[in-house]
């Protein structure tokens, strides 16, 4: 055995603890993520909750609710809009408040799917929010290909405002659905949406 | 060459499981489903009386390129089992899913450099060469496997693809096989495979009687039956079928509109 002693041997085998050591960790991270899948299939709703992004609540109602009333009617003023395109920008927070209020978007259907699996009535609002989502993407994807293009300004009176609008109406519907419904998690949802 | 008690049980054992084993995925009907893995259990059954008709008839030197020839032949059906356990998880519907057939093409280069840097470390030279050469090549095959499936699990779990009940079986035994395997084939790499060490005799113990406990596991698993999936229910089914004709419907227009 005198020749298994020395550095080749213990260098060996630190190679060989350290590739196991890897691979058992990889499989088991894999493992403990497939089991915490399994068990909350559609994500624990407090983590779904997380991931809402921060947006200036109420600059994002005071922008909306220039265009539409609190139904989602376009508002009968709107010829006199007291918002200049120019406003909403700071309002929104730039390209970044934009972009944060698209992530939201998939929070707030993820927060009404949710929902669905124990109340599948609400598939209706849960594919409403879809589309929903879908356009304020299709909006946000029309201003950040403006900005690449110096055309921001000409196209951000027209885009910005309805993507907003839009997304109000969604925290609008979402709180509305859990507050009907009496669902628990309404307080925190209205503190975060409210 | 002169075989020990314990050696020549563990050759009936093996043999027996073998032979059971392939009964059972005929019986059962899985030599269809899992065709590389019934040819990996058939060549084990080959192997078994092959080494053993060479060792009681033939030279060390007649044993030695026996062993060699049926290892490498051992290994390369283990890739293929490898494959095909993939190619039931990742493309159930027949048709590989690009980002998966992507990753794992770079799973198995990046496996087999991995494995081929630990197979070269340097350690002190062995006094039986064959023998150590033997325990490096065992210690690729390991590494290699143990690499794949690892990385069968991560891409499973990333694309939320499902394991079917006897492709897990298979590969749970087949991954805890590799993994003792890396651990006994590192020994052996390291001391030679020496008929006269005692620490030699055990690793190569211990192997087999993995290997005996993987194979009576698979037995038990293939012979049973999967778990039946769960029925879908009749309203979700209705809105399957309406939402299926409705693509059908958008695509066939789509198609119109783009000519």
């Amino acid at each position: 055995m005198e020749e298994m002693t020395g550095i080749p041997v213990v260098s060996f085998f630190i190679a060989l603890g350290i590739f196991l050591a890897l691979l058992l960790s990889i499989a088991g991270f894999y493992y403990f993520r497939h089991r915490s899948r399994q068990k909350y299939p559609y994500g624990k709703w407090e983590s779904i909750l997380k991931r809402l992004s921060s947006v200036d609540r109420g600059n994002v109602a005071l922008i909306a609710l220039d265009l539409i009333d609190k139904r989602g009617s376009r508002s009968v003023d709107t010829e006199e809009s007291d918002l200049d395109p120019s406003q909403i920008w700071p309002l929104i927070g730039g390209m970044a408040g934009l972009e944060a209020m698209e992530r939201n978007c998939a929070v707030l259907v993820d927060l009404v799917f949710y929902v669905q699996q124990w109340y599948p009535g609400a598939l209706p609002i849960t594919e409403q929010l879809r589309l929903n989502a879908r356009e304020i993407q299709w909006h946000v994807s029309r201003l950040k290909a403006a900005e690449t293009t110096g055309k921001l300004d000409a196209l951000f009176p027209d885009y910005a405002q309805r993507a907003i609008a839009t997304y109000y109406l969604m925290t609008r519907c979402v709180l509305d659905l859990y507050d009907r419904g009496n669902l628990p998690g309404f307080v925190d949802l209205q503190r975060e949406l409210g | 060459m002169h075989a020990s008690p314990v050696e020549l049980l563990f050759w009936a054992a093996g043999f027996l499981g073998h032979c059971v084993l392939l009964l059972v995925l005929w019986v059962r009907h899985r030599a269809g489903t899992f065709p590389f893995f019934t040819a990996f259990i058939g060549a084990d059954v080959v192997r078994s009386i092959a080494l053993f008709a060479v060792a009681h008839h033939g030279t060390k030197h007649n044993y030695l390129v026996a062993y060699v020839s049926l290892a490498i032949l051992d290994l390369l059906l283990q890739l293929c089992v490898t494959y095909e356990l993939a190619s039931h998880v990742f493309r159930p519907m027949g048709t590989w899913a690009p980002d998966v057939r992507r990753g794992f093409a770079n799973l198995v280069i990046a496996g087999v450099l991995v494995a081929a840097c630990l197979t070269c470390m340097p350690t002190p030279p062995s006094k039986a060469l064959w023998s150590s050469i033997l325990g490096r090549a065992n210690l690729f095959s390991s590494a290699l496997l143990c690499e794949l499936f690892v990385g069968m699990i991560a891409f499973s779990v990333k694309a939320a693809l499902p394991w079917k009940t006897h492709c897990a079986r298979i590969a749970q035994g087949l991954g805890f096989y590799s993994l003792v395997g890396i651990v006994t084939a590192a020994g052996h790499g390291v001391i030679g495979m020496v008929r006269t060490s005692t620490l030699s005799h055990e690793l190569t113990l211990i192997r087999e009687m993995t290997y005996l406990t993987c194979l009576s596991y698979w037995i038990v698993m293939l012979w049973r039956h999967a778990p039946r999936p769960r029925d879908l229910p009749e309203e979700m089914r209705t809105q399957l079928l309406i939402l299926h004709s409705s693509l059908e419907y958008d695509l066939e227009r789509l198609r119109l509109w783009k000519r």
